[in-house]
């Protein structure tokens, strides 16, 4: 009697599996696509969405947050720029122009008063005001804001009192009518990079409004704003579909598509959703064998362009061992980064990394004046020797009976640091340098460096990536004096007052060919000096597929710029 | 019966609680913070400190355990920090896949290795039995990304019979019921097949170890000397003895199924659990990671119940009372 339940339990299990061998066997004989033997109903249907000019794009990583304000990663940010408009926006070369408003700065450079685009509406119908703005500001700014840009308002003037919850108003910003609207800095704050606050979309004060800020989260994922698209559907991880916003308010400048499907395809088949039409373009990964195999396919065309960042080394300059700046030059001789590029990214992928600003962007300095620290071991044991750290009988380097060496914390989320490491390995052995290395993932090596406190931080040798912003200003950055404490982005120790001052001028300067000679002077400090390394730039490749006419993408113009431009063959 | 398994459901709770403590003691230990993810350039080391405090961390740990207990006592898991959603909710929008590739490959395995284990045990030293062995220790050796690739290369590049990635086709447009379960279906053949192929093979050798061992018994030499029919002795006396053994393996078998959907729902791209507790480890989204491992540690508590339960009724000998 008990086996026949087990044998009840078999059958209830052998029909789940017949339901599925059912559905698989039925579908079986006709290809994948719309085109096999459904109803005529759908048939029909399949060729109404052909004719429907749809782009495809595939990554991976959205979180499905797709608000101006909380967003938290480049690909949700896509999105997000999609969706809602800027009262800025940028040319591909990356300077600033007007986007749903013209500004005016004031005569002390602390006051932006924006005038908004005549019949700005969002893609409810409603229109775009300067309370919208002002909402949207008010918002990074309440008490309650949990996401990463707080430093959009923080400078404004009263911040501090309306984030506290002291008062209701913000006295940095001053809606003057339905069009016009003035954000007023912080005394002594006014800085050319200032102006990227106001790189935000604006959201409608009316749909966004909320009581608790739960409410606003709530409406993270069902987007609205002014911008060429909406969003029409999305499914956590699989695919975020978005529709042409018919309402656009300018509707010349509207989008030439009728849908974006974005699908979450893995790294892995990038190439192959490429190559079998599945999506119309991605980022791929770079990587020489990649480049060739995307080469190797005739219905795409690669971009190739030089990444707004680089990857740096820190060295630990609050360390015996490294506080000398000859052995920090010694280690970068002794490092065959040439080789390092062609091993790790391919000729033409990356470039020798040599000033801690972007080659794309204006403020970099003439190649000529830089010191490339290429590979030369007998340069570096003499700048070892002559820092005093000197060679015994047992293969290393000795200083007042010190051993030289140093313990490097390698990220394990990328191939390059454990490439580099294992060159290093080898030629600073050669050179006297007793290396050690800790494998960790990316957010154990920040809480070890930039996490803890001067005093705290536990580690000789760090690498990593970083991303830059568009305006040069490395204020909080690596190089920052300021910015080496806890949380702070310099773990380096390093303290340079002429680079400060430099660094100071430069916020003010609002000429950008002055300004530009200033952070080039600093550059060549930094480049001399070497608290942080800048290791390689790096090369970022698009494979897009030459049905799409129309698409943009360089250093400082991510798709999403060009976007209402493409169009479909 | 009746009263072991209240009993069993009762024990439950103190152990959650136990694994959850660990859990928490374990994440502590953990260098980093969710915010060293979301980490921006522009971002002042006091909006950090502002961001972390937000989200409870500056908390000592034991205190935060007994919140959390206390909380999910009342089914609050928290918050997740990079969906910005409460956990269950993130949870309910991923476990779906994941279940039922789970349920998909499971029951292959079942319906494919245990009667090739049965066959393979009565057929020893065969041609049958060594074809079925060598299969076997494939799928039981291959890795499962690389065998995942191979077929994504063969199947949806080459001949591009099923889809790359994903789930469903988003552009498919149609109401039809059993149009949309198609196409769910054809989008699960492939990882099923990666995830089902080393329990199917595992399922194949268990099956085969413990028939071997049954049919030498003495009663089976009886049931035999009786004059029964071969496929009655092997199914109705054999089987049942040596499913004993098969058994426990399936309590456990469920959660090693949830943690070997992280590779093939990371190769071809489904939206499930094992995905995302991968980004939830890196990004050191505590109430996400906790919430995934608890709902875990309840399965294979209950796989482990049912388990004993199913030994029961296998077992005539065997009772709880």
């Amino acid at each position: 009697m008990k086996m026949r339940k087990i044998f009840a339990l078999f059958l209830a299990l052998l029909m789940v599996a017949l339901v599925f061998a059912g559905c698989t066997q039925t579908s079986q004989p006709s290809a994948p696509q719309a085109d096999t033997q459904p109803p005529s109903e759908e048939e029909q249907q399949a060729d109404e969405a052909k004719s429907e000019q749809i782009l495809r794009y595939g990554a991976s990583g959205f979180n499905g947050i797709f608000n101006p304000i909380m967003f938290d990663n480049v690909y949700d940010g896509y999105i997000s720029n999609i969706i809602f408009e800027k009262l800025i926006t940028h040319t591909p070369e990356g300077e600033y122009i007007p986007g749903i408003a013209e500004w005016k700065l004031s005569e002390d450079k602390l006051t932006y008063t924006f005038t908004l685009k005549n019949g700005i509406k969002f893609s409810d119908g409603t229109d775009l005001t300067a309370e919208d703005v002002a909402f949207t500001y008010m918002t990074i700014a309440h008490p309650e804001y949990n996401g990463p840009m707080a430093y959009a308002v923080s400078n404004f003037e009263g911040y501090d009192e309306y984030h506290e919850g002291v008062t209701d108003e913000f006295e940095g910003i001053k809606v003057i009518d339905e069009k016009t609207i003035s954000f007023t800095f912080k005394d002594g704050r006014a800085a050319p990079a200032n102006i990227e606050c106001f790189d935000y979309g604006i959201m409608s004060s009316d749909y966004y409004a909320f009581e608790n800020w739960e409410d606003f989260l709530a409406l993270i994922d069902k987007p609205m704003g002014s911008g060429i698209m909406t969003l029409d559907s999305w499914e956590p991880k699989q695919f975020i579909l978005l529709k042409k916003n018919t309402n656009y308010w300018d509707p010349e400048n509207g989008a030439k598509i009728d849908s974006l499907l974005v699908s979450e395809v893995p790294e892995e088949s990038i190439l192959s959703a490429l190559q079998t039409n599945q999506i119309d373009f991605a980022q791929i990964s770079p990587s020489a064998e990649n480049l060739e195999a995307a080469k190797a396919m005739d219905n795409i065309n690669i971009v190739n362009y030089i990444g707004n960042g680089y990857t740096f080394m820190c060295f630990n300059t609050t360390r015996p061992a490294l506080e000398d700046v000859r052995v920090r030059q010694a280690l970068m001789h002794a490092l065959d980064r040439e080789s390092f590029i062609k091993v790790q990214y391919g000729e033409g992928l990356a470039a020798v990394g040599m000033a801690p600003i972007s080659p794309a962007s204006w403020a970099f300095p003439d190649l000529s004046e830089l010191n490339p620290y290429s590979f030369d071991m007998e340069k570096a044991a003499e700048l070892m020797d002559e820092a005093g750290w000197l060679m015994e009988s047992d293969g290393y380097r000795y200083k007042d009976g010190q051993k030289l060496a140093v313990n490097w914390l390698v990220f394990t989320e990328a191939d390059w640091p454990k490439t580099l490491y294992e060159m290093a390995a080898d030629t600073w052995k050669q050179l006297g340098v007793d290396l050690s290395m800790e494998l960790m993932d990316g957010n154990s090596v920040i809480a070890r460096t930039i996490g803890p406190e001067p005093g705290e931080k536990d580690f000789d040798i760090y690498t990593l990536a970083f991303t830059l912003t568009i305006d040069p200003d490395p204020t909080g950055f690596l190089f920052d004096d300021d910015a080496y404490m806890a949380g702070g982005f310099n773990a380096s120790g390093y303290k340079n007052a002429q680079a400060m001052d430099l660094v100071r001028a430069g916020k003010k300067e609002f000429d950008i060919e002055k300004r530009a000679e200033i952070y080039k002077e600093w550059a060549k400090i930094m480049n001399e000096e070497i608290p942080h390394a800048i290791i390689a730039y790096r090369s970022e490749i698009w494979g897009i597929n030459k049905r799409v006419d129309g698409m943009f993408i360089d250093t400082y113009a991510t798709w999403d710029l060009s976007l209402k431009n493409v169009t479909l063959k | 019966m009746r009263y072991y398994i209240l009993r069993r459901i009762i024990q439950i709770i103190p152990v959650l609680i136990g694994i959850i403590f660990i859990l928490f003691f374990i994440l502590e230990q953990a260098p980093g913070t969710p915010v060293s993810y979301m980490m921006h350039p522009r971002m002042t080391p006091e909006q950090k400190a502002e961001l972390e405090e937000k989200l409870g961390l500056d908390i000592p740990w034991y205190e935060r355990f007994v919140n959390y207990i206390k909380e999910a006592s009342q089914g609050n898991l928290g918050y997740s920090s990079t969906h910005k959603k409460p956990v269950t909710e993130v949870i309910g929008n991923y476990a779906g896949p994941t279940l039922l590739l789970a349920l998909v490959s499971l029951t292959i395995s079942i319906f494919i290795g245990i009667p090739a284990g049965i066959i393979s045990a009565v057929k020893q030293h065969t041609v049958i039995d060594n074809i079925l062995t060598v299969m076997s220790f494939i799928g039981i050796s291959i890795p499962s990304f690389f065998f995942g690739l191979l077929l994504l290369k063969a199947f949806a590049v080459d001949i591009q019979l099923f889809p790359l990635f994903g789930l469903k086709d988003p552009l498919l447009m149609s109401d039809n019921i059993f149009v949309k379960i198609k196409d769910i279906a054809w989008h699960l053949v492939l990882p099923s097949i990666v995830l089902g192929l080393n329990s199917t093979a595992s399922f194949m050798r268990y099956t085969r170890s413990s028939m071997l061992e049954v049919i030498k018994q003495d009663y089976i030499r009886t049931a035999r000397a009786k004059g029964l029919k071969e496929k009655t002795i092997i199914y109705r006396h054999a089987f049942r003895n040596g499913i004993i053994p098969l058994i426990t393996l399936l309590g456990f078998w469920i959660p090693l199924l949830l943690s070997g959907a992280i590779v093939t729902e990371s190769i071809f791209a489904l939206p499930g659990l094992g995905k995302i507790s991968v980004e939830a480890a890196m990004s050191r989204n505590y109430p996400l990671i906790l919430g995934i491992n608890s709902i875990l540690a309840i399965l294979t508590l209950i796989g482990s119940l049912v388990a004993d339960i199913l030994y029961a009724l296998a077992d005539p000998r065997i009772r709880y009372d």
